[in-house]
């Protein structure tokens, strides 16, 4: 059990490090060792808000590839990159849908310069984005028959979910028909990207009589049969903000408010671990991560993820081999996977690509292994954990592996050099072994059958004193080591 | 409580992603014997409409026969224009099935189906009107993982598990490969942790990625890459050993796979062609599908794949669906999967195994009866096809009442199984009648493996056809 006053050892730095942005490089951990776990969140969380985007092309691989890079760039805040990319996939939005990257690219700045800032604000921010306008119709919303697509997402996806922690509704159908009436007759100017509103459009109660007052959750909610208006400081453009104010009040059959209770939960389950999904699981951290920040109150969410990254729920993946049947481990996103890989091991990718094998580019590389950005599969998002892994998925990241195994051609900076990451002295298949292990931060992960596996691999040729100096045997070998470590199980974990 | 798919999946642990052996894959490669139980030498394919395909204009009354449904339809479904979804009797006119069995009303596929009006014609597609279940849900997530469990009721026995996957795990071991998934991922009905599916987009790069320029040292990263994975399986936690199990499915099934790719083009140049012309990854899909199929029946070495899962997405038509312009949103789809089911059969009848493969056709929901200003809504009950040699073609079940006085509050249709001229046709049902009448599995079995009850549910309730007999099959 520990708090914010407990101390960082190294490979508790490492843990913290690589579960709050790409990898953990020496010398980041030095910095963060010997830390508190407080001192250490509000070092990571200190972050000043960027308003960066993406480029601005009609290209939308232009538009990935610039975010790729940009996730590369040694200054980039790499909690600030995590956040973006958990909010990416929870207002998930695509291309497909959308049809113009310059609006992915816009949204992508939008979540980046939101993404530990007021979550009631992102989320009116977030309704009036053109992509996600775009994306759920709500520019298709007429009055003539208001369009639920939008409202609906906003409650089960976006704010409430479909369910409490208790397993009861938090809406009813009827509730999304209301709300769909308040986002009608928002449009968009083409090519400006400007949203405004047309009151034409705009479905008013005089107008539309039989469909009743703008009244929601009558028996949810906790409101009572009144329910609550969101027309109540006017009709027409005031009704969206009103309806996520409203939301933001909503609470659940235990009183408790039931945005900040689901909202904790999805950001332990990306950060903590996957068994967060579970509410009967998540129930004690959620809520003492809540009361601790008041995030209910006010829902901002830097306090909320400073208790989250103090809570010893945080810490639960952090264990060494060999674990047991119980021990909670996380599958690494497969942006995180291509990012910490070539951060852990400094290679920059030219023209996008890592120089070796297929020569596919990056954006083809994170796509292959299961998450290509701005293109999410539906507005679900991804799915997370172990669906990362299929036979598909183990390939492409195999793929991965042996490109940056066998970066052959382009400059000093784009070949992956291990003997420069490790002593090139080390003549003990061993120990070669290890120190191998420990640039990628898995020597604490191995079971002994791994690594042995790791040693007959490399003595393959013959036993006895391994020659680094060899450049052919280090070419071969020991890039060959390097692949097959970012291949192993213990690596796709964290 | 019911549970959301997202929690499903992770729930599920080492069912997730499917792709599961034991560790003595290697030890006991690839056991034919197992898989002549069940399915014999028969294939299932399952199609997945994602988004919620609209029922109404897939299966549409021409005329009212003895009720109101062409009446009602046209009140429902504006005419003309860009924004109008009606399809006229004129529109229709070539796609005519049977008649609705309930009303005698007819019945038209929507014009972009004329593939799979040919197919009918020919006797090898049974449309399964009005099918759902009770209490539906709304929101993709939550109806496509009842769907996908089959479900409904929120079982215990049967969370974190699909249907397929359930019926898989009693008839195959851990040594079997029996299921192929033409995805990036393993479909929720495939979930299960006894056997293994694999994720194949493309089977012509499938192979594994060796470093070819040190052709000397592919051995003994070979032999790593399986040391190691078979340590992975014998681990801890679970997500390990689910590691280790995937890598050493997708190791054996890495070389077994690909050539499969060539042995088609090879041999059937023409058929090939064909799905190229469609040229939409619902054809490509079902040509990879195809060469599998072509593999298993020439006896290819360690392929074993009678069990396939292909998705088409892009049917959550909130706006700009259109009607029965051949540009339309929804005309596309319909057309791409009508023109490829169509190139697909005729492909497995040259083969000589139109007879024993059946695709079976879903989608998470049909759409809201009435049009909103150019599209529609989520909505309830909609059709399956079940499509294939051993089909007994025809129209099963009623045409969901879409009388306004019908529907709900909200503009659905809604499941009944009680005694009522337009009761529903229960998924499971359908469910029920491909396990029991083309996998050969016990009645005995489906109850209490597959599509197992809660106790204090009586199955009277639940089963629109006793004893899983529905005719179609």
């Amino acid at each position: 059990m520990g708090d914010e006053n407990t101390l960082l050892d190294a490979s508790a730095a490492r843990h913290f490090l690589r579960r709050t942005g790409f990898g953990a490089l020496p010398e980041e951990i030095s910095d963060y060792a010997g830390l508190t776990r407080g001192q250490a969140a509000d070092l990571r969380l200190g972050f000043k808000r960027s308003r960066y985007k993406p480029g601005s092309g009609k290209d939308l691989f232009k538009v990935q590839d610039r975010y790729l890079s940009f996730l590369l760039k040694r200054r980039t805040p790499g909690l600030q990159e995590k956040l973006t990319l958990f909010w990416h996939d929870h207002f998930s939005t695509n291309n497909a849908g959308v049809g113009n990257p310059r609006l992915m690219s816009l949204q992508n700045r939008l979540l980046r310069n939101n993404c530990k800032g007021n979550f009631r604000d992102l989320v009116k921010e977030i309704g009036r984005d053109v992509a996600m306008v775009e994306f759920l119709d709500t520019q298709d919303n007429h009055k003539s028959e208001p369009n639920e697509n939008y409202g609906r997402e906003l409650l089960e996806l976006f704010t409430l979910g479909v369910h409490d922690f208790s397993g009861s509704e938090n809406y009813r159908q009827s509730d999304i028909v209301q709300i769909a009436r308040a986002f009608s007759g928002w449009r968009y100017i083409p090519q400006k990207y400007k949203l405004y509103f047309d009151p034409t459009q705009h479905d008013f109660t005089i107008e539309f009589p039989g469909r009743g007052p703008k009244t929601i959750f009558t028996d949810v909610g906790g409101w009572g049969p009144a329910g609550r208006s969101f027309d109540d400081l006017g009709e027409g453009e005031p009704e969206i903000d009103r309806v996520v104010d409203i939301l933001f009040d909503h609470t659940d059959t235990d009183g408790k408010n039931t945005v900040a209770r689901r909202t904790a939960r999805r950001l332990l389950e990306c950060f903590a671990h996957g068994g967060y999904a579970d509410p009967v699981y998540a129930q004690p951290a959620v809520d003492a991560v809540i009361a601790e920040s008041g995030f209910d109150q006010h829902f901002e969410l830097e306090p909320l993820i400073r208790a989250i990254l103090v809570n010893d729920a945080f810490y639960e993946t952090h264990s060494s081999a060999p674990h047991g049947p119980g021990t909670r481990k996380s599958v690494k996103w497969p942006v995180d996977f291509v990012i910490s890989t070539l951060r852990m091991l400094d290679i920059k990718p030219k023209k996008q690509r890592v120089w070796g094998g297929s020569f596919i580019t990056l954006r083809e590389h994170v796509a292959r292994i299961g998450q290509s950005p701005m293109e999410p599969p539906s507005v679900f998002g991804w799915d997370w954990e172990n669906a990362w892994i299929t036979t598909g998925s183990v390939l492409a990241r195999s793929a991965f592996a042996r490109d940056i195994a066998t970066t052959r051609v382009g400059g000093k900076s784009t070949r992956l050099r291990p003997t420069e990451r490790i002593d090139p002295n080390l003549t003990d298949p061993g120990a070669i072994v290890d120190a191998a292990c420990e640039v990628l931060g898995i020597a604490d992960q191995l079971i002994s059958a791994e690594r042995t596996a790791f040693i007959d691999y490399l003595t393959s040729e013959g036993g006895g004193p391994l020659d680094l100096q060899d450049e052919d045997f280090v070419d071969r070998k020991l890039n060959g080591l390097f692949g097959l470590l970012i291949q192993c199980a213990a690596y796709q974990v964290h | 409580m019911p549970i959301t798919r997202r929690q499903f999946i992770q729930r599920s642990g080492l069912a997730t992603a499917g792709a599961l052996l034991g560790p003595g894959i290697f030890g006991n490669p690839l056991v034919k014997s197992a898989m002549a139980n069940a399915i014999g030498s028969r294939f299932l394919v399952v199609l997945f409409l994602e988004g919620g395909n609209d029922g109404l204009n897939t299966v549409t009354p021409v005329t009212n026969g003895g009720g109101l449904l062409r009446t009602a339809y046209e009140g429902h479904r504006d005419l003309g224009g860009s924004s109008g979804l009606q399809l006229t009797p004129t529109d229709l006119q070539l796609t005519g099935i049977g008649a609705d069995p309930n009303t005698g009303a007819d019945l038209a596929l929507h014009p972009g189906l004329s593939g799979l009006k040919d197919l009918y014609d020919a006797g090898q597609v049974a449309v399964l009107q009005g099918c759902g279940y009770p209490d539906f849900s709304l929101s993709h997530e939550e109806s496509r993982g009842i769907w996908e469990t089959g479900n409904p009721l929120g079982a215990s026995a049967l969370a974190g598990t699909g249907w397929v996957g359930r019926h898989l795990a009693g008839c195959f071991s851990s040594s079997d490969i029996p299921a192929v998934n033409i995805e990036n991922f393993i479909a929720g009905e495939y979930f299960q942790n006894t056997t293994s599916v694999l994720a194949i987009r493309r089977l012509r790069d499938f192979g594994f990625p060796y470093d070819e320029f040190d052709e000397d040292d592919i051995a003994a990263k070979r032999e790593a890459f399986e040391a190691l994975h078979a340590a992975a399986s014998a681990g801890d936690p679970s997500v390990i050993q689910l590691l280790g199990d995937a890598g050493n499915a997708t190791l054996v099934s890495s070389e077994s796979y690909p050539p499969l790719h060539n042995n088609y083009e090879d041999d059937r140049p023409t058929f090939s062609e064909a799905y190229s012309d469609i040229n939409r990854g619902t054809a490509r899909d079902l040509r990879e599908v195809a060469k599998i199929i072509y593999g298993v029946s020439n006896g290819e070495p360690n392929v074993n794949a009678r069990y396939f899962q292909v998705t088409n997405s892009g049917y959550d038509t909130h706006s700009n669906q259109g009607g029965a312009d051949p540009d339309g949103r929804h005309f596309d789809l319909h057309r791409e999967v009508g023109d490829s089911l169509k190139v697909f059969y005729d492909d497995l009848a040259d083969m000589g195994v139109a007879n024993d493969v059946l695709t079976l056709v879903w989608s998470e929901f049909s759409r809201r009866i009435p049009q909103n200003s150019n599209g529609t809504d989520h909505g309830s009950q909609g059709p399956m096809f079940a499509i294939g040699g051993g089909v007994n073609g025809g129209v099963y079940g009623a045409h969901p009442n879409i009388e306004s006085s019908a529907l709900d509050q909200d503009g659905n249709t809604v499941y009944t199984q009680d005694a009522n001229p337009y009761r529903s046709t229960d998924f499971r049902d359908v469910y029920g009648t491909v396990l029991k009448q083309w996998l050969n599995m016990s009645e005995f079995d489906i109850l209490t493996d597959v599509l197992a009850l809660d106790s204090g549910f009586d199955p009277a309730s639940y089963w629109t056809a006793a004893d899983f007999d529905l005719p179609f099959l």
